[in-house]
C-alpha cells in the first residue's frame, strides 16, 4: 500500500476540510487512481456529505498503490487534517504520503516553507489515520434519494447564511421551499412569528433524465412551475452546510419533499468543476422540532 | 385633539360600510433605512424573552417595556423617523372611546416579542452599524448573541464593512403594516428590488397590563440634565457585580462660591454622588456642580435612594446610543432617567424628540 503526492491548491483543500470540520469530527478519505473522496456518513444530525474532487485538481505528482484496485481507505480527525493544512498554507511546496510511525499507519505532511526572516523551514506533520479494509467500506453506502421534486440554484451561500443564522436564533427548524420559476423561500414559524425570505431569479439546472425515463414519462407535462416544495430541516445541519460557503462557486439544491434536501456544492465553476461536494439533509417533521 | 376624534366618531357612524373599513390598514408605515428605529427598539430590549407593549398613535409609536413590576422602559418613536405613517383608528376602538377617554380611543396597543422583532429588522444584518456599538457594552444580558458574534471574524469583518457604507452596509428598507386585533404586525424588508425579500409577520398578543409608575414632574425633588457620555463613563467603571446604586443629590452651594471655596465644598458636599455598593466593597464617584458637567442641576433637599443596581444597568443600550441624558426622582424616589437619542434626517428634515424614558422605583430603606 502505498501514496503519495504533492498538493498543489493548499487554500482549496482546506477550505474543503474546513467545511468538513464543521460537521463531524471524523471523516473517511477513499483514495483512488483519479478521485479523492471524502465521506462524513455518520453525524450528529443526520447531515451527510459524500464528495468527489478529481485528482488533478488538488494534487500533482500524485501515486497510489494498494492490493484492492490501486484503492485506499482512511479514517482520520477532521481537526487534525485541518490542522497539518494550516501549517502549509503559505509553503512553496507540500507533500504528503502514507507513512508508519512505530505501530501506528500516519499520513506525514512534509512543508516547506519559510520564516519570517526569510529562511528555509521544513515542517513535518503526522496525522494519524486508520486504514479501512475494503469489506468495512462495503458497509457504506451513499444515500439513495428519489427523483428530486426541484432543482435549483442558490444564490450566493455567503448572503443565505446570514438570513439563517438569523432564523436559528428565532426557530430550531427552518423551512426551505422552491418551484420551477426561480423561487426560493426560507421560512420559519414558531409562536412568536412568521418569516419568510424570498429570492427570485434564480436559475434552474438542466438535468438530464435518464435515470427515471422508464416510470412515468407523462409526469412532465403535470408539473406546475408556480408550485413550491417544501422540506423542513433543522437551523443547526442547514448552518452547518452553509458553512461551505467558504469554498462555493455554485450550488444547487434539490428538494425531495418529506424526504431530504441534498446540496450539490461546485468547487469552481460547473462546467469545469474540479469537484463536488454533495450534502444529504434529512427532512424533519415539525413535531421533532426539539432539538 | 378635538378634531380628530370627530373625525373618528365620524367614522364610527359609517360602520356600515364594513368592507372599506376593513381594507384600510390600522397602520401603515415604511422607512428606507431601519437603523434608527431598530436603535430605538434594542434600548429597551433587556432580557431575551421580554414582551413588549406596542402602542400606535397619530404621533407615532410607543414600546414599552417592563421588569420584575419595578422597571419600566419606555421607547417613544416619533412618526418623523419614518418616511410615512399613515394612522387610522379602528373603527370598533373609536366605538368605545366615545364613552371612555380621548387618548384610549387615539391609542391601539398590543404585545408583541421583541428580541424576534430585533432579530427580523437586522435579518439582513444592516443595523451592525449599532450592533457593533453595543457589542462593546460591558454586562450586557444579550451574552449569546455576542458570543455567537465574537467567534465569528468574518460576521465582525463585514460589520466594520458596513460602517464604512460598503456594498453589504446597503440599508434595509422597512414597510410596516397592522391590520387590527387579531392580525399580525407585518414587516416586509428589502434591501434592495433585486435581492431577497422578507416577510415578518409578528404574532400580536391583547396587552398584559404594565406596570404603572406615574412620575408627576411638579413632584420631582431633583432634576439632572447631563451629556450622556459624563453618566456612561461612570457607570462603566462600576463592578458589574454590584448590588445596589446610591444616588445622593445635595441643592447646590450658594450663589456667590468662588473657585477657591467651592473646592473645600466639594469635600464637604458632593452636588451628585453616585455610590456602588456589592459584597465586595463600596465605590464613590462625585460630579462637580459644573456647567461643563451637569448641564442643569435643580434640587431642592438633600436627596438620597438606592436602586438595584441590576436594574440600573438595563439602561446601558439606551445610554449607549443617547446624546443627553435627563435625571429625575420624586419624594417617593420614583428614578426616571430619560435618554435623548441623536436626530434624524428624514427626507431632509431633522427629526427630532425621540427618546426612550426608563422608570425604576427606588429600594426600601
Amino acid at each position: 500500500m502505498r501514496f503519495r503526492a504533492n498538493i498543489e491548491h493548499v487554500s482549496t483543500f482546506s477550505h474543503i476540510i474546513q467545511s468538513v470540520e464543521k460537521l463531524s469530527k471524523r471523516c473517511i478519505i477513499k483514495l483512488s487512481e483519479t478521485a479523492l473522496q471524502i465521506i462524513c456518513a455518520e453525524t450528529e444530525g443526520g447531515v451527510q456529505v459524500w464528495s468527489r474532487i478529481k485528482v488533478d485538481s488538488l494534487f500533482s505528482e500524485y501515486r497510489i498503490q494498494s492490493n484492492s484496485n490501486n484503492e485506499i481507505n482512511l479514517e482520520l480527525s477532521t481537526e487534525s487534517l485541518l490542522q497539518a493544512l494550516k501549517s502549509a498554507n503559505e509553503s512553496s511546496e507540500v507533500m504528503f504520503k502514507l507513512a508508519k510511525k512505530g505501530d501506528h499507519p500516519v499520513l506525514t505532511f512534509e512543508i516547506l516553507t519559510k520564516s519570517h526572516q526569510g529562511k528555509k523551514m521544513q515542517i513535518t506533520h503526522d496525522v494519524r489515520i486508520l486504514v479501512k479494509k475494503p469489506s468495512d467500506m462495503e458497509k457504506i453506502k451513499e444515500p439513495l434519494c428519489p427523483e428530486p421534486d426541484v432543482h435549483i440554484v442558490l444564490p450566493p451561500l455567503s448572503k443565505m447564511r446570514i438570513i439563517a443564522e438569523h432564523f436559528s436564533q428565532v426557530s430550531n427548524m427552518i423551512g426551505v421551499s422552491a418551484n420551477r420559476s426561480g423561487e426560493l423561500i426560507l421560512s420559519i414559524q414558531t409562536d412568536d412569528v412568521k418569516v419568510e425570505t424570498q429570492w427570485s431569479g434564480c436559475e434552474h439546472p438542466i438535468i438530464p433524465k435518464e435515470v427515471t425515463a422508464s416510470q412515468e414519462p407523462q409526469e412532465e407535462a403535470e408539473v406546475d412551475p408556480a408550485e413550491y416544495h417544501r422540506i423542513l430541516v433543522t437551523s443547526r445541519s442547514l448552518l452547518k452546510f452553509l458553512s461551505s460557503y467558504v469554498i462555493s462557486t455554485t450550488t444547487i439544491a434539490c428538494i425531495c419533499s418529506d424526504y431530504c434536501l441534498i446540496m450539490y456544492v461546485y468547487i469552481g465553476e460547473v462546467d469545469d468543476a474540479g469537484g463536488v461536494l454533495t450534502y444529504y439533509i434529512p427532512s424533519r417533521s415539525a413535531g421533532s422540532a426539539l432539538d | 385633539m378635538s378634531q380628530s376624534q370627530a373625525g373618528t366618531q365620524s367614522q364610527g357612524a359609517r360602520s356600515a360600510s364594513q368592507a372599506a373599513e376593513e381594507a384600510k390598514e390600522v397602520l401603515s408605515a415604511s422607512v428606507h433605512d431601519v437603523r434608527h428605529f431598530a436603535a430605538m427598539l434594542r434600548g429597551v430590549q433587556f432580557a431575551n424573552n421580554n414582551n413588549a407593549t406596542i402602542s400606535l398613535t397619530e404621533a407615532g409609536m410607543t414600546v414599552a417595556v417592563e421588569d420584575s413590576r419595578t422597571l419600566l422602559a419606555t421607547a417613544y418613536i416619533p412618526h418623523t423617523i419614518f418616511d410615512e405613517w399613515t394612522y387610522n383608528p379602528p373603527a370598533t376602538a373609536s366605538e368605545s372611546g366615545t364613552q371612555s377617554s380621548e387618548a384610549s380611543a387615539d391609542t391601539v396597543r398590543f404585545d408583541v416579542q421583541l428580541a424576534t422583532m430585533i432579530e427580523c429588522l437586522n435579518i439582513f444584518r444592516t443595523s451592525g452599524y449599532y450592533a457593533v456599538l453595543h457589542s462593546s457594552t460591558s454586562g450586557d444580558s444579550d451574552s449569546k448573541k455576542k458570543n455567537w458574534r465574537g467567534d465569528d471574524s468574518w460576521a465582525a469583518a463585514r460589520d466594520a464593512k458596513a460602517n464604512d457604507g460598503g456594498d453589504s452596509g446597503k440599508p434595509t428598507a422597512m414597510r410596516m403594516s397592522y391590520a387590527g386585533a387579531g392580525h399580525p404586525l407585518t414587516l416586509l424588508l428589502a434591501q434592495d428590488a433585486s435581492g431577497p425579500k422578507t416577510a415578518c409577520h409578528l404574532t400580536t398578543l391583547e396587552p398584559e397590563e404594565q406596570v404603572e409608575l406615574p412620575f408627576d414632574d411638579d413632584q420631582k425633588i431633583v432634576r439632572i440634565i447631563m451629556k450622556s457620555t459624563w453618566l456612561r463613563d461612570a457607570l462603566s467603571e462600576l463592578d458589574p457585580k454590584c448590588d445596589k446604586l446610591t444616588f445622593i443629590c445635595s441643592p447646590p452651594s450658594a450663589p456667590l462660591a468662588t473657585a477657591s471655596s467651592r473646592f473645600t465644598q466639594r469635600t464637604a458636599q458632593p452636588t451628585l454622588r453616585l455610590m456602588a455598593e456589592g459584597t465586595f466593597g463600596r465605590t464613590e464617584m462625585d460630579y462637580p456642580n459644573d456647567r461643563d458637567v451637569l448641564e442643569t442641576f435643580e434640587c431642592e433637599q438633600l436627596t438620597r435612594f438606592s436602586y438595584r443596581f441590576g436594574h440600573i444597568v438595563r439602561t446601558q443600550r439606551a445610554l449607549q446610543n443617547s446624546v443627553k441624558t435627563s435625571i429625575r426622582m420624586d419624594e417617593d424616589g420614583v428614578l426616571s432617567l430619560q435618554f435623548m437619542m441623536p436626530s434624524v434626517k428624514v427626507r431632509g428634515k431633522e427629526s427630532a424628540n425621540q427618546f426612550i424614558e426608563f422608570r425604576c422605583l427606588a429600594l426600601d430603606v
